[in-house]
């Protein structure tokens, strides 16, 4: 069932003159992996599947499938399924009808496209919902059936267009595990489009950030929240403190001091951006800087925390602030920023800096 | 106030809604058929005495006139359901140039029928503008204007009611139709197959309703028949018109006779379409 997918200087411009809406990408999803796309709106992330699923023709580029060029192919022969943020489930079939569309059109016998549409509506755990129309399901319910539908049909390649973001939390929590599951019973190769890193973390062995059309950082989820290559990068994947500072023989000087790097950086003017998870408020001895708290903000049984850090150019750092431990808004209070959770991007315009800042606030 | 009382009020106010345009409809086609039936049963008659008979009702030709017109209206709306079902495709598949046929063609909808049947008079006659353009002698053209087929008929009616059916099926489709036919693409299948299976069945219930509007609007409509058909047999609007402008004032049971059956068969028409209509929407 898995192919290995191979995506070559992909672009797409829309109209001639105009930004593209994806510019050069180059991606490759081995067989029975999953690569998670993500993005904010107007990234150009569904642009990518839509691109390899053959409903729009790049600019310039390539897909290949298994080493075979894709170019000039219909949708319907690309061995690919997909499932959408919508789960457009045929309105005039029944469940078992939907599931076994992709057999039906492919001229097997009826009892055979039952009872693998049974059999696929098991693995969704949707056994005996067969019988029903398709708009008697609720949100959840349709989207395991276009699940179950677009594996039904085999496909080499399963595109995942943010197929669970309409559903609401506890919901796609369920779809999550399922989709886990689904993997290791049957090792589809996926390739997902989603706007939500959470999800990417927790689907994908490998995240392709997307901005402005252009891939930003390639690489594990951990990788990307702990070395993000950019302030994109960071920003997307919810970084909060960005310490503008200059990198001088290994070291970051900021409001915040003089700080060891644990890597190698360039040298020169570079942003300072630390996970608010990894940060602790500790005793002023064992600080690596000193603010004032000037803001708390509640995240179920944890704190956020911005520190204010003085100086020549006054630093803001957030902390996520463990359960039990609390913070009042004017305390003076030490930072420990642990040498591996520091990482240090190009500046980018210094006002970009400035506002992000402000939008933080 | 409880949940039944609520509902019952909200039923009240629905049906007062509804009187300003259920009463003149009521009031003036029911009026129109009771006289039309009375006076086709003899009890009204402009001379004489009130008597029930059913003389006016043998006295017409009105099973051939039945046959005739139901398969003029048959016939043209066959025709204006595929050519208003490949217009409404051409628009939704949203080529330029498929928009700018479905454009030029929807420009027959404010064009009158009179008109319509006047042009196709012109265009179709032995001795009309396609001859003409042809180079075709009017003894070698067939007779497709007064003919024994009706062609002319059928093809104006189709030429109209194409256009509408286009615009009633293409706004059911348009907003939908081009995910659900991406979706049945990447499930495998091909053109025919998605046409088949999605297109059709989605455009059913529209198609369906606009259809049964153009059989009705066909078999009760005069003029383009009276215009462009042959003097007999009669389709029943034209019957209907002759008999009930006749000077023989005893030829009036019989119009309103061929009245009464050419309303009872749109009336059929309609039931069973809103029957099909009622399960196509089930599946939807």
């Amino acid at each position: 069932m898995s192919g290995s997918l191979q995506l070559t200087g992909l672009t797409r411009v829309h109209t001639a003159g105009a930004a593209p809406a994806l510019d050069d990408l180059t991606l490759a999803v081995p067989a029975g992996s999953c690569v998670a796309v993500l993005g904010p709106s107007g990234s150009g992330k569904s642009t990518v599947l839509r691109l390899t699923a053959g409903l729009d023709t790049p600019t310039r580029g390539s897909v290949h499938l298994d080493g075979r060029d894709l170019a000039g192919v219909v949708p319907e022969r690309r061995g690919m399924a997909m499932v959408f943020q919508r789960p457009l489930l045929f309105p005039h079939l029944s469940v078992r009808d939907n599931v076994g569309f992709a057999d039906r059109v492919r001229g097997l016998p009826r009892r055979q496209v039952r009872e693998s549409a049974e059999r696929y509506l098991e693995l969704v755990q949707l056994g005996g919902f067969g019988h029903r129309p398709a708009r008697a399901l609720s949100g959840g319910q349709a989207q395991r059936v276009a699940l179950a539908r677009a594996l039904a049909a085999e496909p080499r390649v399963l595109l995942l267009d943010e197929p669970f973001s309409a559903l609401d939390t506890g919901l796609r929590q369920e779809m999550h595990e399922l989709l886990a599951d689904l993997r290791l019973r049957l090792a589809p190769t996926v390739l997902l489009v989603t706007h939500d890193p959470a999800e990417a973390d927790a689907l994908a062995d490998t995240v392709a950030v997307l901005d402005a059309g252009r891939l930003q950082q390639l690489g594990p989820m951990r990788e990307l929240y702990t070395r993000p290559r950019s302030l994109a990068v960071s920003r997307l994947l919810g970084g909060r403190t960005e310490v503008p500072g200059t990198v001088a023989g290994g070291r970051h000087r900021s409001a915040l001091g003089d700080l060891e790097l644990p890597a190698p950086a360039a040298e020169g003017r570079g942003v300072l951006v630390v996970r608010p998870e990894a940060v602790t408020l500790v005793a002023a001895a064992d600080a690596d800087a000193r603010g004032t708290v000037v803001q708390v903000r509640r995240r179920g049984l944890r704190s956020l925390v911005t520190v204010e850090v003085a100086g020549a150019e006054p630093a803001a750092v957030d902390a996520e602030l463990p359960p039990g431990q609390e913070a009042v808004v004017g305390a003076e209070v030490g930072l420990r920023i642990p040498l591996g959770a520091r990482c240090v991007v190009p500046l980018a315009d210094p006002r970009e800096v400035a506002s992000a800042h402000d939008g933080q606030r | 106030m409880t949940a039944a009382g609520r509902s019952g009020a909200g039923s009240r106010r629905a049906t007062l809604l509804v009187l300003p345009a259920v009463v003149p409809v009521v009031v003036v086609v029911g009026a129109a058929l009771t006289s039309a039936v009375l006076l086709s049963l003899g009890l009204t008659p402009l001379v004489g005495r009130p008597e029930l008979s059913l003389d006016a009702w043998r006295a017409t030709e009105l099973g051939t006139s039945i046959r005739l017109s139901l398969a003029i209206a048959a016939g043209a709306t066959a025709v204006a359901t595929v050519v208003g079902l490949c217009l409404a495709l051409a628009v939704t598949a949203g080529a330029r140039r498929s928009r700018l046929l479905a454009t030029l063609s929807s420009l027959t909808i404010p064009v009158p029928h009179l008109v319509g049947a006047a042009a196709m008079g012109l265009l179709l006659a032995d001795a009309g503008f396609l001859p003409r353009l042809l180079g075709i002698a009017p003894a070698d053209w067939p007779a497709l204007v007064g003919g024994r087929w009706w062609i002319a008929v059928g093809a104006e009616y189709a030429w109209k009611e194409s256009a509408f059916i286009a615009l009633v099926v293409a706004g059911a489709l348009s907003s939908r139709v081009a995910s659900y036919t991406e979706t049945a693409a990447l499930l495998g299948a091909g053109r025919w197959a998605r046409f088949r299976h999605v297109t059709l069945p989605l455009a059913a219930p529209a198609l369906a309703a606009s259809a049964a509007v153009s059989f009705v609007y066909t078999l009760g409509s005069y003029e383009v028949a009276a215009l462009l058909g042959r003097p007999a047999p009669e389709p029943l609007p034209v019957l209907a018109v002759r008999l009930f402008t006749s000077i023989d004032l005893a030829a009036r049971p019989q119009a309103a006779a061929v009245a009464v059956t050419t309303s009872a068969l749109g009336l059929v028409a309609v039931l069973v379409a809103l029957r099909s209509l009622r399960r196509l929407a089930a599946e939807q």
